[in-house]
């Protein structure tokens, strides 16, 4: 049976890659990515099912391996792929229907998107750390033309940052990798399995505490500058604000979190075997950092792309932060942090795709009365804002609150502290820039009514999980995070 | 009458050799690069028909120049005589290693740089002083380069002491390969190009204002003076050369004073220093001279080079 | 000479190790683009010359195939392609640097020394005779740290490329020297990775090329904050 799941979530993206770079056509394209991530979001679902009963699933030869914390992540990375490639139909008929897009472009769109897919199933399925890094250089080549997409010179230059930093980020992590290996060289019995997850853990406790620790710094700042964490974030705005909308979603919703979980695997090694607080004060410092900077730059945001940017480094600073706390709530608060700021990013960045093919600009000076023009997709934008910055009675406040109640628990005082201020003065930004574009009287030039009609309902799902997830966390999905938080706690 | 000749004779010999074979290494030189260039070029004999010539006419001295002038073509040509009895070339120990080490080497070629340069100034022409002036600023960033590459040899060999090195490197073969060791060498290959005034830093033959170093220093010269400076500049060439090739891989040399060796040393002196001196050719057909200002990053290649050969003997090890 | 024999493998590691640095030192004194790729073409190629020694000394046949990738995509594939690129754009002086080429050539010497503490602080560990040529692990990690001071201080997009690739190859050193290198799977998918960012970053170049008519990345300012 695990050999059928791995084989489903690895095959239908490769399957969908080979079919889309096959047919041309715009309808089968849609057909076949549709399908692709449709049937892999069904198949996370049975593996979260498997999983909560076998605790781990692996394959026969060692090559993949799935637990409670890699299956939670695999559906929410799989789900927020379904629900964009839902939205990429409708975005990209309506800009194909302007002229924006050729009809290559949207191939290779569809095509890039499956490789996407493939690469962090890749990452998230691999018992191998050296496969854990081929796919997270893949994954970076797989979004370098989707973030080049408009072929403007800005986005190019996104793409070029992107590309640059995130390889060296990634090579840094290959020799953080290689440390692990030689660390474990001489305990674990076969060296072919030295870089094994699984053989790793079983003999965490006789690996050499302080090249772990080496390790675990380079290790930090590669999967770091992925996850866009700063001082490493910088590649981040550029590339969420240039890349189509959808793509941004994915990007947010799903990068960001494989990236936080190759981070996760090697926190739990080096907290198993060095044990101490070396990794966690790592964390918090890191967590505090990122959100810190990215404040500044949210006050003084032009553009609502990359406004959300870096929200998004401040939310993944917020979830490092929260695994820096190290405490089982901590840790449920983090998994807990992670869905929602999925949902609540791929539901920003849509609405923000719905504005720009309304307003043909991202930039929020030139957006104003969105009400008036727009009333649906400015409702999501303002509601969506307000569940973002942590608002009750949205899902991201609860997690935001436990992580918070977390740290003072844990006597971590002043970066709670610290942490507050910022969120609060992070929501003052937010609020200020977002009024001005919702309220107000729209300009001459801009046609009233949605832009997109057919993909509000989206919106509206993914409303309504957040809305959700604020009032009472279902039993399975409680159940799902407390065995990711068993694997956790290593 | 044995004792004698066992004090008197080896370093005779030495000195013979280096001044009979100076002019030779030049006229190779010379060759080599018009054959290079597709030329038939002049006999390889031709730098001794040269300073023949020299030697035989007569001194034009600037009115305006003082004693200075005079002495430093006798102080040139001496202290080069007292290196060439300094530096490894047939046997070891070298007659003089009692005088000093590779220490005193350097600085004796410094001395005869400095009274070359005060000499330079003294006729009071402009292009002497341009002359020193470019002499002495290149001089300044080559020191540090030389010195490194000599210590990092003197590291890898544990002495300063010339016979002490080469006697080292004798014994265990396989340390001559050491990266250090080549590291080392190429920095010093670098560093006599610039010392001995070669092409990407300085044009031997040439005369032009513009580009002329050593050439332009020398310019008041003629006569016996200028036959004096020039063999001794040869002699520093070859000497530059022989400290290459036997600071570095000194295969062959005599250890005895048995002819057997001493012909089998003279033999590999010569071959190991031909070879060099061909190399030396070959380099400066195929570079173009650097601008003056590019110079420093030159030398500065050959400092890292030795830097880098230090660094490297720590880490790897000899 | 007897290639088997322990003691020459050493010793001929250690020479090209030292080549390897010394092609390192060499592009950061260099300032046209195609002598860059050249050095780099020379550089993968004494590392796969020391994969093949490693291979021949000490009977690790499983880093075979990566020393012969190494040369075939690193020391002939990838200078093939970035020739090409250069061809195209004809661009071929680096003439803008933010450090002088004096000063940078002694900042990677002192490179070296921050390597090599760094190095003897991992080599430290209980199992430090893991390998042989662990020795090379300071090496490397020179390598890398040159490759990424040649990022921050060159501005062509090419020279970025072979900053990148440079530090690649510190990191590929790195495994050989201290684990014998990565399985051989792990290692086939590492190159494949970095041959295809190789061809995307040299589609970058073309298209920054284009849109705006210079290969500096200074051009490219337009997204701040």
């Amino acid at each position: 049976m695990s050999t059928i799941i791995f084989g489903l979530l690895l095959g239908l993206p490769v399957v969908g890659t080979i079919l889309c770079a096959v047919f041309h056509h715009r309808k089968v394209l849609e057909a076949v990515t549709l399908t692709s991530t449709g049937l892999t979001f069904l198949s996370a679902l049975w593996l979260v099912s498997t999983v909560m009963q076998v605790t781990v699933l692996s394959s026969e030869e060692g090559w993949w391996y799935a637990d409670g914390l890699s299956a939670y992540i695999i559906v929410i990375v799989s789900g927020s792929a379904l629900i964009v490639a839902l939205y990429s139909t409708g975005y990209l008929r309506r800009q194909i229907r302007d002229g924006n897009v050729t009809t290559r472009q949207l191939w290779l769109y569809y095509l890039l998107l499956n490789v996407f897919l493939f690469t962090m199933m890749l990452v998230l399925l691999s018992n191998n750390l050296g496969f854990l890094w081929i796919g997270s250089e893949a994954t970076t080549l797989a979004t370098a033309f989707l973030v080049a997409f408009y072929e403007r010179e800005r986005s190019i230059e996104a793409a070029w940052k992107y590309v640059i930093i995130c390889s060296v980020g990634i090579a840094l992590a290959l020799f953080g990798i290689i440390l692990t290996y030689y660390s474990a060289l001489d305990v674990v019995p076969s060296s072919g399995s030295a870089l094994n997850w699984s053989s790793l853990m079983l003999v965490a406790k006789d690996l050499d505490p302080a090249v772990l620790k080496l390790a675990f710094v380079f290790v930090l700042v590669g999967f770091g500058t992925k996850a866009g964490l700063a001082p490493m974030h910088t590649w981040k705005p550029d590339a969420y604000g240039e890349a189509p909308a959808p793509i941004s979603a994915l990007m947010a919703a799903g990068l960001v979190n494989v990236a936080l979980y190759s981070l996760m695997r090697f926190y739990i090694l080096v907290n198993t075997a060095a044990g101490g607080s070396f990794a966690s004060t790592l964390f918090i410092v890191f967590g505090l950092v990122s959100m810190g900077v990215a404040l500044p730059f949210i006050l003084i945001q032009k553009d609502f792309k990359r406004l959300l940017a870096y929200s998004s480094v401040e939310h993944v600073g917020i979830i490092v932060f929260a695994l820096g706390i190290g405490t089982p709530l901590a840790y449920f608060g983090a998994l807990l942090h992670l869905l929602n700021n999925a949902i609540a990013k791929t539901l920003l960045f849509l609405t923000a795709g719905n504005v720009r093919l309304a307003y043909k600009s991202k930039f929020m000076l030139k957006v104003t009365g969105a009400i008036k023009v727009m009333p649906v997709s400015a409702t999501f934008l303002i509601v969506g804002v307000f569940a973002i910055t942590g608002w009750p009675p949205f899902g991201v406040f609860i997690s935001e609150f436990t992580i918070m109640s977390a740290a003072f628990s844990e006597g971590y005082a002043v970066p709670a502290v610290l942490f507050i201020g910022i969120v609060a003065a992070i929501f003052v930004g937010f609020i200020y820039y977002t009024a001005r574009m919702v309220f107000g009287e729209p300009s001459r030039s801009v046609k009233a009514g949605e832009a997109d009609a057919s993909t509000l309902w989206l919106l509206g799902v993914l409303l309504a999980g957040l809305l959700l997830l604020g009032i009472y966390i279902p039993s399975p999905l409680q159940q799902c995070i407390q065995s990711a938080v068993h694997v956790l706690k290593g | 009458m044995n004792a004698m000749l066992t004090v008197i004779l080896p370093p005779l010999l030495q000195l013979l050799l280096v001044l009979a074979f100076a002019p030779l290494i030049t006229g190779i030189i010379r060759k080599t690069k018009a054959r290079l260039q597709r030329r038939r070029g002049a006999s390889v004999v031709q730098p001794y028909f040269d300073l023949a010539k020299l030697l035989k006419k007569e001194v034009v001295v600037s009115p305006v120049a003082s004693w200075l002038f005079h002495a430093t073509p006798y102080i040139v040509f001496s202290s080069t005589l007292v290196i060439a009895l300094l530096v490894p070339t047939l046997v070891t120990p070298v007659p003089l290693h009692w005088i000093g080490d590779i220490i005193t080497v350097i600085y004796l070629f410094a001395l005869g740089r400095f009274f070359l340069a005060l000499a330079g100034l003294d006729t009071g022409s402009a292009f002497g002083g341009l002359g020193s002036s470019r002499e002495m600023s290149i001089a300044s960033i080559i020191e540090p380069a030389m010195m490194l590459a000599i210590f990092t040899a003197a590291v890898t060999a544990g002495s300063t002491n010339l016979s002490i090195i080469v006697d080292r490197l004798s014994s265990t073969p396989a340390s001559m390969l050491n990266p250090a060791h080549l590291l080392a060498f190429a920095g010093l290959f670098i560093v006599t190009l610039a010392e001995t005034g070669r092409v990407p830093v300085d044009n031997p033959a040439t005369h032009l204002e513009l580009t002329m170093i050593h050439e332009a220093m020398i310019l008041e010269y003629s006569g016996r003076y200028l036959a004096f400076i020039e063999w001794a500049s040869q002699m520093k060439l070859l000497l530059f050369l022989a400290l290459m090739s036997n600071m570095f891989f000194p295969l062959g040399m005599a250890t005895t004073w048995s002819p057997g060796a001493l012909v089998l040393g003279c033999v590999a002196f010569v071959l190991k220093v031909t070879g060099l001196a061909i190399v030396v050719a070959v380099v400066e057909s195929t570079n173009a001279k650097l601008r003056l200002f590019r110079v420093p990053e030159l030398l500065m290649v050959a400092f890292i080079l030795s830097l880098l050969a230090l660094i490297l003997y720590f880490i790897i090890g000899a | 000479m007897d290639l088997t024999n322990i003691q020459t493998a050493e010793l001929l590691i250690d020479i090209f190790a030292a080549a390897i640095l010394v092609t390192a030192f060499l592009i950061v004194s260099s300032r046209s683009l195609v002598f860059y790729i050249r050095l780099f073409a020379l550089q993968s190629f004494f590392l796969g010359v020391v994969a093949l020694l490693v291979v021949l000394g000490y009977g690790e046949t499983h880093i075979l195939i990566a020393a012969v990738l190494t040369i075939a995509i690193k020391a002939i594939a990838i200078p093939v392609v970035l020739t090409r690129v250069i061809e195209r754009i004809h661009v071929q002086k680096e003439i803008r640097f933010s450090i002088s080429i004096t000063a940078s050539l002694l900042l990677c010497g002192g490179i070296v020394i921050l390597a090599d503490s760094v190095a003897q602080s991992i080599l430290r560990s209980p199992h430090a005779d893991a390998t042989a040529v662990s020795r090379v692990l300071s090496v490397s990690i020179a390598m890398m740290l040159i490759g990424l001071f040649i990022m921050m201080t060159r501005r062509k997009a090419l020279t970025q490329i072979v900053g990148l690739l440079t530090m690649e190859n510190g990191v590929f050193l790195s495994g050989l020297s201290i684990t014998y290198g990565m399985p051989l799977i792990v290692e086939i998918g590492i190159f494949f990775d970095i041959l295809v960012a190789v061809l995307i970053l040299g589609v970058f170049v073309f298209r920054i090329n284009k849109t705006f008519e210079s290969i500096s990345i200074d051009s490219l300012r337009s997204l701040r904050h």
